[in-house]
């Protein structure tokens, strides 16, 4: 009885600190700017987003022009996904209009931080219309 | 000194009066941006208006080596659309909008149309995209309904077309906001050629869609990086907020 008193108390805190987790990794991706390709690896960061609800921790990747039988997601460790796609076709860094480079992209990838502790193996993933949705249960101290 | 007098419209072409005007700019899943490059290339419009300012940031895009204002005017005789091809840094765009209100006033535009999106929780599970308006005035409004686009009665609503609709109902000029579900996050050309049909029905300005939806994927990947520099600037301004239960107030 006594735990379930204390158990809104830890919710808003867990909240707190994920806003301010949240809120640090925003202000880290504006000051820390890096381009959004590798030209040495041929590979392309795709646009993507991190939601986290009571239940679950949902992240979504907007992967176009993939091959879906290429995706990988792979857990690297208890709070680090590994996201990895070919694409259909070899994407030239002329398409962009640019000349200044020379190169081509073959591959999306990426690394996401789940913020709050999750149970990883029992992760589900969709792939609807080129954007992936990855479903995993959070996990609560007993 | 008003918000506009910071700002200046150069026209490098003579500009029609009583036109149209259009507004297409970066917000949520790019919609205006998205939809204005397809009404560019498909009304075959060209450059007719840049925007230059000391409020801006201090970037020009190239192309073909030759500098260009990442905000600018294009037009025909009937139709001119305003377009920024970069995301527009939140405190500048009070002075922006007002600045291109002004001097389509000035032009006499008989109508200004903001392209937008509104931002839908489930938007990869919806199999189809509805398009809203909200108008400065009432006459508007009804006449966009009466043409079948749904009004958005209550909500919040943040940025360029928010600017738009409170400028030109002090004004009292005729200003409309069609609004195309989307995702928030990711460039979204479904939502894109949603508005230009949303866009047809109003006002009887219609391109063929078709071609916009098969580069889909396409332009997804080549939209990445504005997107993500839209991401931040919504951010700034609590774009969120269309997203908040409105607090009633009679």
């Amino acid at each position: 009885m006594a735990i379930r008193k204390k158990q809104p108390v830890r919710d808003a805190l867990d909240t707190y600190f994920e806003d301010l987790e949240r809120e640090f990794e925003r202000w880290r991706k504006a000051f820390f700017e890096k381009p959004s390709w590798n030209l040495k690896a041929c590979t392309l960061e795709p646009l993507k987003d991190v939601k986290v609800t009571h239940a679950e921790v949902v992240v979504t990747v907007d992967l176009p022009l993939t091959v879906e039988s290429s995706l990988q997601v792979k857990p690297l460790d208890d709070e680090t996904l590994e996201i990895s796609a070919k694409m259909k076709r070899t994407v030239h860094v002329r398409e962009f209009g640019v000349t200044h480079h020379k190169g081509e992209f073959q591959r999306f990838h990426c690394h996401t931080r789940v913020p709050v502790p999750v149970k990883m193996n029992e992760m589900k993933v969709k792939f609807k219309k080129g954007l992936l949705e990855i479903h995993i249960p959070r996990k609560y101290k007993q | 000194m008003s918000l506009s007098e910071k700002m200046d419209i150069i026209e490098t072409k003579s500009v029609p009066s009583n036109a149209m005007m259009l507004f297409g700019f970066p917000d949520v899943g790019l919609v205006g941006v998205i939809a204005a490059e397809h009404l560019i290339t498909e009304l075959g419009l060209t450059e007719v208006a840049y925007l230059d300012s000391r409020l801006l940031p201090p970037i020009i895009v190239l192309h073909e080596g030759l500098p260009h204002s990442p905000i600018r005017v294009f037009g025909n005789d009937k139709l001119l659309l305003a377009v920024s091809e970069t995301a527009m840094p939140a405190e500048v765009i009070y002075p922006v909008m007002h600045a291109l209100i002004d001097w389509g006033k000035s032009k006499k535009v008989k109508l200004m149309v903001s392209l937008s999106g509104m931002p839908a929780e489930d938007r990869q599970n919806l199999k189809e995209l509805k398009v809203f308006a909200a108008a400065s005035s009432q006459d508007l409004l009804r006449s966009a309904k009466d043409k079948g686009v749904e009004v958005l009665a209550e909500g919040y609503m943040v940025g360029p077309q928010a600017v738009l609709l409170q400028h030109c109902a002090r004004l009292g000029l005729p200003a409309l906001t069609l609004m195309a579900q989307c995702f928030f996050n990711y460039p979204d050309p479904e939502a894109g050629a949603e508005v230009l049909k949303g866009l047809a029905m109003v006002t009887g300005i219609k391109v063929d869609v078709a071609k916009l939806l098969e580069k889909g994927e396409e332009i997804r990947l080549k939209a990445r990086d504005v997107m993500q520099r839209t991401q931040q600037e919504m951010a700034k301004m609590k774009k969120g907020q269309e997203l908040d239960m409105p607090m009633y107030v009679t």
